[in-house]
């Protein structure tokens, strides 16, 4: 009996068990059977050799079973290989992954840096043009207080009220958005930045204007009398002059 | 479930037929008192022969790696093992990654020649 090929051992075993149950059942009936429905004896003998046959046909296929155990070792030993490479392929494409982020950023950034070099290269300023323009700032204070500015010393930390009444903020209310928002945005404007105009900036005030503002700012205010609560008056003039920067903003 | 081996399944199938049909046929040529007596070993006997063949078909069923046949298990093994090549030269070729390569030359120049 021919065993069709691509069907699996295990179905092949149970094929010969089932065929064992049945060759041995008719056996049986052949053997309890009544002479006249009794088989022949060479029937019978047919019978036996069939037996016989499925019996060797089982050892056998238990030796292939066996030979196929052996294969099923080296397949799960082949597997767990395949599922460590697996693993450290996966682990490698993750690390290259990763030096790529790094890498197109770093070329991002060092693009960046070049296209700044270049445009530094383009519009150089000189070394006495730039001192100048850090004396100008610097010499009306404008930029950071004085080291001994108290209360009350008409060198200005911040900007004077003057200042803030000609900036933008001070007459943000009067105008349309439209407006405001070109006012905001000047310099993006033809993709060339523009530099700013040092004469017409509020910061070039002489500082005879800018004390004499000040000066006035602090007229109405009352000289502290007791020595203790001095911290306090200094909260008040601050209050006093943003107050007073706020009502004019209002305006 | 706990795996089996081929060597665990028994294969003696035979003595215990030869043994049903010999009760069987004593059956038919003795008294009625023997008789009886050789049906209840006979139906024993085949009791037996039934149990044995049911514990044989569990083993076969918890048999590991019988779920293909031979030729299909050694394709399956091929398959495998082509797979693990291909892995192993896909690994060398990430180590090997011609990012790699600037910097070796570099290193020597003479060896990249």
């Amino acid at each position: 009996m021919s065993t069709p090929r691509g069907l699996s051992t295990k179905e092949k075993l149970l094929g010969i068990v089932d065929d064992v149950e049945t060759i041995v059942k008719e056996l049986l009936e052949t053997t309890i059977a009544q002479k006249q429905d009794k088989l022949s004896h060479g029937e019978q003998s047919q019978i036996i050799q069939l037996l016989m046959s499925k019996n060797d046909d089982f050892k056998s296929t238990l030796n292939l079973a066996c030979e196929q155990q052996e294969i099923d070792q080296k397949m799960l030993q082949l597997a767990s290989e395949v599922y460590k490479h697996d693993q450290e392929i996966q682990m490698l494409q993750k690390h290259l992954k990763e030096a790529d982020t790094l890498l197109s950023t770093a070329l991002f950034q060092a693009k960046q840096k070049l296209d700044q070099i270049q445009k530094a290269q383009t519009h150089q300023v000189g070394s006495e043009d730039l001192i100048r323009f850090a004396h100008r700032i610097s010499s009306t204070n404008a930029v950071a207080a004085p080291a001994t500015w108290a209360p009350g010393d008409p060198r200005r930390p911040y900007p004077t009220d003057i200042e803030m009444r000609m900036g933008l903020l001070a007459r943000i209310n009067d105008m349309p958005i439209s407006q405001v928002l070109e006012n905001m945005a000047p310099s993006t404007r033809g993709g060339e930045h523009q530099y700013p105009n040092f004469t017409q900036q509020p910061w070039y005030v002489a500082s005879s204007d800018v004390s004499s503002s000040v000066s006035s700012l602090f007229a109405n205010i009352p000289e502290p009398t007791v020595r203790g609560n001095t911290n306090h008056d200094d909260v008040e003039v601050m209050s006093t002059d943003s107050s007073s920067s706020s009502s004019s903003d209002s305006q | 479930m706990g795996s089996v081996s081929v060597e665990d399944i028994d294969v003696d199938f035979l003595a215990l037929i030869y043994d049903i049909i010999k009760c069987v046929e004593r059956e038919n040529t003795e008294s009625a008192q023997a008789k009886r007596s050789e049906f209840q070993e006979s139906s024993q006997k085949i009791q037996e022969f039934h149990r044995k063949l049911d514990v044989t078909r569990d083993q076969i069923r918890k048999l590991p790696g019988i779920d293909y046949s031979k030729e299909d298990q050694i394709k399956k093994l091929e398959a495998l093992r082509k797979q693990l090549v291909l892995k192993k030269k896909l690994l060398q070729k990430y180590k090997d990654m011609c990012a790699l390569e600037g910097v070796k030359q570099y290193l020597n120049p003479s060896n990249a020649n």
